[in-house]
């Protein structure tokens, strides 16, 4: 084979059903788009509808603004959408995404934006105690799914699950609550993203047990893990974003840098000599 | 002003990085000749990286001078590590912690490029021997790696500025290699 033959070759299509490796078609599931600015990309074109996704991440890291950038830009396309406030509440949360650019306050009196205290949907369902049951748990997770039906939402927010988790006693019912709950919000087509609070990322070192998570028995059940955390450079704390694990979907593994601008959440990938200063 | 750089200017595409050399002596007059031609001349906007000094001195030093600001966005580099120097009033400017946040620096012009309505655009990066004080020397080649080829892929024309005699060897090696075009006005050195 001569050189011309080579370019010859280079120079032929290769789209679906031609008979190369490259060519060759792949079933893809649907993406939910989230919108943020890199994220998409990561994920090869968003996330996979009806997966539910852990986002962990360290104190400052920008889970609530990442979050409710995916609920807004949701709303923005005329998906109805929710986001259960566990860490504060939701008139302190609106009031601090009205100083991004990307929010409008017209899409939560739409309607489109829906916004639920935890605490209020505790005491609604009679949730008072300090600990749950295995009933207030099937209780829990049937008033969000009950929810998310009504309204016809198409992307959930619970910012953060771990507070929700500290009330359930023991990592078997956590994890039986994840469970429960992400298979039911993927057969009604939702696509959930869990904020979680964890104190450092990535491997314990000894322990073999990973850092993804506040409890480590979420990573398992859940469709992805993506966590936020920051990196000490010099002295000067640099957020990052990293997607861990994402079914249904190729995806970077790398670690993006993240920066909140008055637009919302920017990523591009870290200076690969710049991790580890 | 330096006429011959706004006629080296008019040889470079959108999709250009230029390197511009200059000398510690004549930096800012290398400075303001190449901003006067991109505004008035050829109707450009753009973020002007402000490392080797504060963007606050920077305006009003242009502006005594009769060069217009109003049309580039400054990203002060150097500001915040002095108490009070992010005191500003000019709406045109925005601040980093410290030129060590390299991939902070390289979203928030994207950010600000992409709030310009001009349809030709422009990064000035001053300077590169003023990252190479804080950064490691393999990181600054990655990142003006990365940075460059970041504004190569928008057509948005990217000028580096550096003073070659203080600029790390392999950094301005590499610089070399990725900048399409060079604007020398280095010092001449007599040995």
């Amino acid at each position: 084979m001569g050189a011309s033959d080579g370019i010859e070759l280079l120079g032929k299509p290769r789209g679906p059903g031609s008979d190369t490796m490259l060519g060759t078609p792949q079933y893809k599931r649907d993406r939910c788009v989230t919108g943020v600015h890199g994220l998409d990309e990561i994920l090869r074109g968003g996330i996979p509808y009806g997966s539910t996704l852990l986002g962990g991440g360290t104190c400052g890291s920008g889970k609530t603004t990442l979050a409710m950038e995916f609920v807004v830009n949701g709303a923005a396309m005329g998906e109805a959408t929710a986001y259960f406030a566990a860490t504060e509440p939701s008139v302190k949360l609106l009031e601090n995404v009205r100083q991004f650019s990307f929010f409008d306050m017209d899409m939560v009196d739409k309607g489109l934006i829906n916004v639920f205290d935890m605490d209020v949907t505790y005491s609604w369902l009679g949730l008072t105690k300090a600990t749950f049951t295995m009933d207030d748990v099937n209780a829990l997770v049937k008033a969000i799914t009950d929810i998310v039906n009504t309204i016809g939402v198409t992307r959930l927010v619970i910012d953060s699950v771990t507070t929700l988790c500290y009330k359930i006693p023991n990592d078997q019912l956590i994890r039986d609550f994840l469970f429960t709950l992400g298979k039911t919000l993927a057969t009604q087509g939702c696509t959930t993203m869990l904020i979680a609070e964890i104190t450092s990322v990535g491997m314990s070192h000894g322990g073999g047990r990973s850092l993804w998570s506040s409890f480590g028995v979420e990573e398992a059940i859940l469709d992805g893990i993506m966590v936020l955390g920051d990196i000490d450079r010099r002295g000067h704390l640099l957020r990052y974003l990293q997607v861990i694990k994402m079914r249904g979907t190729d995806h970077s593994r790398a670690k993006y840098a993240v920066e909140l601008t008055p637009n919302g959440v920017m990523l591009t990938p870290m200076l690969k000599w710049g991790v580890d200063v | 002003m330096d006429q011959r750089i706004a006629e080296q200017l008019t040889e470079v595409t959108l999709n250009s990085s230029v390197q511009v050399r200059c000398g510690a002596s004549n930096a800012f007059l290398v400075t303001a000749s190449l901003i006067e031609p991109l505004i008035t001349e050829f109707e450009m906007q753009g973020v002007y990286i402000s490392a080797s000094r504060g963007a606050l001195e920077l305006i009003n030093t242009l502006n005594e001078i009769g060069v217009a600001t109003e049309n580039v966005h400054f990203i002060d580099c150097v500001s915040s590590a002095l108490l009070g120097g992010t005191e500003s009033t000019f709406p045109n400017i925005s601040f980093i912690d410290s030129p060590i946040m390299l991939e902070s620096i390289l979203l928030r012009t994207l950010y600000h490029l992409n709030t310009i309505p001009a349809d030709s655009k422009f990064v000035i990066l001053d300077s590169v021997n003023a990252l190479a004080i804080y950064n490691e020397d393999r990181m600054l080649a990655e990142y003006l790696h990365t940075l460059i080829n970041t504004f190569r892929a928008r057509d948005v024309l990217s000028v580096i500025m550096n003073v070659p005699d203080q600029t790390p060897p392999g950094v301005l090696a590499n610089l070399d290699l990725y900048c399409t075009d060079l604007i020398d006005r280095g010092q001449v050195v007599i040995s």
